[in-house]
């Protein structure tokens, strides 16, 4: 890791180098690199347990694996794309660019920062490795539901554990990410003052405060059920299964939007600085990004309409879930106005930024078809909803951090990337994340379940296409994985601001920064807010 | 390329985008002829799902050409390649109002039909009958309260052989790969009927979709919605909540007759002692679950003491209310004047019973019962508690032990008593106790299982 180098500074304090620089570092840059280079394997994992899925759904008929081994993949292939991949990338970049974006020296708590990171690899090595254990890894979905979940082996108490610790890296993460933003801005440099990227990991940091530990109980509770004679979730002990969907969706419905708001972040830094523009109504971004974080407590049984609840509970939950599309909206029209009369060069940085509020707004709509009750007896546990999620996910929370690693590498690493391989690799996945993801819409309407490893010879045609596109997808971010090696390892010198139309405190130092940044505040004039008269 | 013929290509792709919009709208009547879209499907429910999911995807539309285009306009005209020069313009309170209001008069012209529609799917109130659905680990269970039988209706022989791993079966040679039950779902048109959708192990969701939508069955609790089918036809679903192994192999197929030829068939399954009629061509079905005429059935799998279930046209005993564990399932009304037929036993065991045919149809039902948790070369699955057959004190030792085992379950096990008659018992008994390495030289005959029920 030449590329972050060591400030000789008046301390004279010692770093450890090598491997044990990594082990015990409490740097903010260091802890980023870790989170994004772990995030970026758990990717790659997580990517070829979907190969796997692709692979067997590309024709009708059991070619490959065992149904019970399918099931794990598509179980694996979740848990891990959400704990292991989106939520470290998105927590890899808190680490990397909140301290310097507010005028901070370091993140307030750095040495539980460091061991917010180092649970990680232990949590995913116990979780993968229930794959190789008798009986396999877990089948249940990830989303657990009992009483299946409670029919999984060996691996049971392990899943749990992994999902215990998880949990507490995320919470931990959190509560350094709410301390640093209150504590450590820069003198004057009042919350609205803040670049929005700061704003929405905020107020991600207070959703996974909020919920982590509600999902820490529904763990438990399948837990004991299993082993010490609850029965939480069983009718004959006077319990219920259903329970579990709520507690668990009460925590699931704000991870999904701590899975989407550091992308409203990102997104909200890339556009200004490509449209020479400052970003549009910044203060009703603020305003949206909020009240989508108040809203996401209300709405959790939008995934879980079939389920048999009273009337009463599936129009208040259709009603309250339409009503989240209107802020989420509202930043989609600011992102716009953004770029209406701006002056737009489509770097890589920006070509996903811009793909990202197409695809986005494409997952949005099928989102509130979703929200239609009636229709959604239709599209509950089919393809339909797959297409969705994986159109926000995908095409919105991962586009978004591919956007940013594309923003933001000149600066970590001082040296510029590629362009041409950027520019390839975004159209690539673009085109083939279409390919792999729109046909499942249809898949859903006529029919076609999910969790499924085959299918009636009906869906042939529309199952080998997204299965090509899978692999297309899947092959390009090999692309992505050699820009970002060979980024790091040397390039085009990075100037402080390769970006003409940037603002903000980051493009202020040097590309790479210093060790410690920031160790002086700067002055009101050096981040005064772009955006502000 | 030049400032008009991006325009040119712009309005191109817009055309382009909107034809294939209108393909995706064609619509279809039912799953087997559908193609881009939700089938409008034959029930009062499914027309009203159809017209809310086609309300809100046209909205969608509209609204995305709008900001779509926006987004598209932007990124042409002003583009810094052009010389665009960018304004600094960066809020407006009134556009932020506006915005935010436009969005939620749409949304609530959305949301009064959708309530409107959710309060009419939701009214099962005054049924003409009802049906219990029960989800297994995979396969469902129907019964017609009333008319005081039920059976089991799982992936048909030709299904399941092929989609075996490495079957060599091509799929597309089968007829309704996937999508074939033995035992359908016979239903009359033009009546309302009550469904009442529960599960014995783990959540299991009935979905039709040319019914209008799903429901699922959670163990221990009971779920009610209700169907009137319009038209006569063959409708085929799926299982649409993730039930282990075999979640994409237990289907759900419903005939829809016309009333009077409802009651031809319901008399026909009454008279046929214990056999499935075919609502297909009438015929008797000699393999698989037979139809069982007692509803305290249910009571049996869960457990609360009744007398045996004896699969073959006994005394019918009049249908009882519900087990403490099952929730609110209604009083059957016993409706039908027209009693089982009581007929005297079949004969036990049928005058050809030696090793060969025990084997030959113990195989068959190994296959599609056991083998989902014995593994179909009887290697066992330690983590559910189903041992191998070659090391099992059961399969090794005492004939009577093992019948028991069979008939009753344990744990995870079912109580396959309750779903498999004596004939088909005695076979798969006979089956392990000589296969997997074991050749014990057994031969159960039906009769046995009879005496130890």
């Amino acid at each position: 890791m030449s590329a972050v180098t060591l400030d000789h500074d008046h301390h004279g304090e010692h770093h450890p180098s090598g491997l044990w620089r990594w082990v015990t570092t409490t740097n903010h840059k260091d802890i980023g690199t870790l989170y994004l280079l772990f995030s970026l394997l758990m990717f790659f994992i997580g990517g070829s347990f979907a190969m796997v899925i692709r692979a067997e759904l590309f024709k009708p008929g059991m070619q490959l694996v065992d149904p019970v081994v399918f099931n794990e993949m598509t179980t694996m292939h979740a848990l891990i794309m959400i704990f292991g991949a989106i939520m470290p990338a998105f927590v890899g970049l808190a680490n990397w660019m909140i301290p310097i974006m507010i005028g901070a020296p370091d993140m307030a708590l750095p040495r539980m920062n460091n061991w917010s990171f180092w649970i990680l690899p232990f949590a995913f090595t116990l979780l993968i490795g229930t794959i190789f254990m008798p009986g396999g890894g877990p089948a249940g979905g990830w989303t657990m539901y009992p009483p299946l979940m409670l029919q999984t082996g060996t691996a049971f108490p392990f899943v749990i554990f992994a999902v215990h610790m998880m949990g507490i890296s995320s919470v931990m993460g959190a509560i350094n990410i709410v301390v640093t933003i209150l504590n450590l801005r820069a003198p004057k440099m009042t919350l609205l003052k803040m670049p929005l990227f700061v704003w929405s990991w905020f107020i991600t940091a207070y959703l996974l405060i909020a919920v982590m530990p509600v999902l820490a109980g529904a763990v438990t509770m399948l837990l004991t059920d299993k082993y010490f004679g609850t029965s939480f979730f069983s009718a004959a002990g006077g319990g219920d299964p259903v329970m579990f969907q709520h507690i668990f969706w009460f925590f699931g419905h704000p991870e999904v939007y701590i899975m989407i708001l550091p992308a409203f972040g990102i997104v909200s830094e890339i556009i200004p600085t490509f449209s020479r523009k400052p970003l549009f109504g910044y203060e009703s971004m603020v305003y949206a990004v909020a009240s989508i974080a108040f809203l996401s407590f209300i709405v959790w049984a939008h995934h879980m309409f079939t389920v048999g609840m009273p009337l009463a509970g599936e129009l208040f939950f259709m009603f309250t879930t339409m009503l989240i599309a209107v802020p989420t909206g509202v930043k989609v029209f600011n992102w716009t106005s953004t770029m209406w009369k701006g002056s737009i060069s489509f770097e890589t940085p920006m070509l996903f930024a811009v793909a990202f509020l197409f695809l986005f707004t494409i997952g949005g709509f099928s989102g509130v078809m979703c929200a239609m009750v009636p229709a959604d007896f239709q599209y509950q546990d089919s393809y339909f909803v797959v297409a969705h999620f994986h159109y926000v996910l995908v095409t919105g929370a991962a586009f978004a951090i591919m956007g940013s690693v594309y923003y933001w590498l000149p600066k970590w690493t001082g040296h510029m990337y590629n362009e041409k391989l950027g520019k390839l690799h975004f159209w690539c996945s673009t085109i083939f994340v279409n390919v792999l993801f729109f046909p499942q819409h249809f898949l859903g309407l006529a029919g076609m379940p999910r969790r499924i490893p085959d299918y009636p010879v009906q869906f042939t045609d529309l199952n080998m296409l997204s299965s090509i596109g899978g692999f297309l997808f899947g092959a390009s971010q090999l692309i992505f994985l050699y820009v970002v090696i060979s980024t790091i390892r040397g390039g085009d010198k990075a100037p402080a601001k390769p970006w003409e139309g940037a603002k903000g405190l980051e493009w202020h130092l040097p590309s790479p920064p210093p060790y410690h940044s920031w160790t002086t505040p700067p002055d009101k004039e050096v981040w005064e807010h772009p955006y502000r008269d | 390329m030049g400032f008009h013929s991006i325009k040119n290509a712009a309005r191109a792709a817009l055309f382009a985008g909107l034809g294939l919009v209108a393909v995706t709208a064609h619509a279809a009547k039912s799953t087997d002829d559908a193609f881009w879209n939700m089938p409008e499907g034959v029930t009062p429910t499914s027309h009203d799902v159809y017209g809310i999911h086609m309300m809100v995807f046209w909205w969608c539309v509209g609204i995305g050409i709008v900001v779509f285009g926006a987004m598209i306009y932007s990124l042409v005209m002003f583009r810094h390649s052009k010389g665009a020069k960018p304004a600094q313009f960066h809020d407006s309170t009134t556009l932020e109002i506006a915005w935010t209001i436009a969005p939620v008069i749409i949304l609530i012209a959305m949301a009064i039909p959708a309530a409107k529609t959710l309060v009419r799917m939701t009214d099962a109130s005054d049924p003409e009958m009802s049906i219990k659905i029960t989800g297994y680990q995979w396969k469902w269970q129907y019964d017609y309260l009333q008319d005081g039988f039920s059976f089991f209706s799982m992936l048909a022989a030709s299904s399941d052989q092929a989609s075996q791993l490495h079957s060599g079966i091509d799929p597309a040679s089968v007829d309704h790969y996937l999508r074939d039950v033995d035992h359908p779902l016979v239903v009359p048109t033009g009546e309302k009927i009550r469904l009442l959708i529960t599960s014995d192990d783990v959540i299991h969701s009935w979905w039709m979709p040319d019914f209008g939508g799903k429901t699922d069955g959670n163990p221990g609790f009971v779920n009610l919605t209700w169907i009137k089918v319009e038209e006569p036809g063959v409708y085929r679903g799926a299982c649409a909540e993730l039930c282990g192994r075999w979640h994409g192999f237990m289907p759900i197929v419903v005939v829809a007759k016309t009333p009077a030829d409802y009651q031809a068939w319901v008399k026909a399954m009454k008279a046929a002692n214990g056999k499935y009629v075919s609502p297909y061509d009438g015929s008797l079905e000699d393999v698989g679950s037979p139809v069982v005429f007692d509803t305290t059935n249910y009571n049996s799998m869960m457990g609360t003491p009744t007398g045996a279930a004896v699969p073959t046209g006994s005394n019918v005993s009049p249908p009882v209310a519900a087990s403490p564990n099952a929730g609110a399932v209604g009083q059957a009304q016993n409706t039908n004047d027209s009693k089982p037929a009581t007929a005297a036993a079949a004969p036990a065991t049928p005058a050809k019973w030696d090793m060969q045919t025990a084997m030959d149809k113990g195989k068959q039902v190994y296959a599609q019962n056991c083998a989902a948790c014995h593994m179909p070369d009887g290697t066992g699955n330690p983590e559910m508690g189903a041992p191998a057959f070659h090391t099992s004190a059961i399969a090794n030792g005492p004939v009577a032990a093992h019948i028991q085992r069979v008939l009753k379950g344990k744990g995870a096990m079912p109580a396959w008593g309750n779903m498999l008659d004596d004939l088909s018992i005695a076979a798969v008994i006979t089956f392990e106790r000589n296969s997997f390495g074991n050749h014990k030289g057994d031969v159960v005959k039906p009769s046995d299982v009879a005496a130890a029920r």
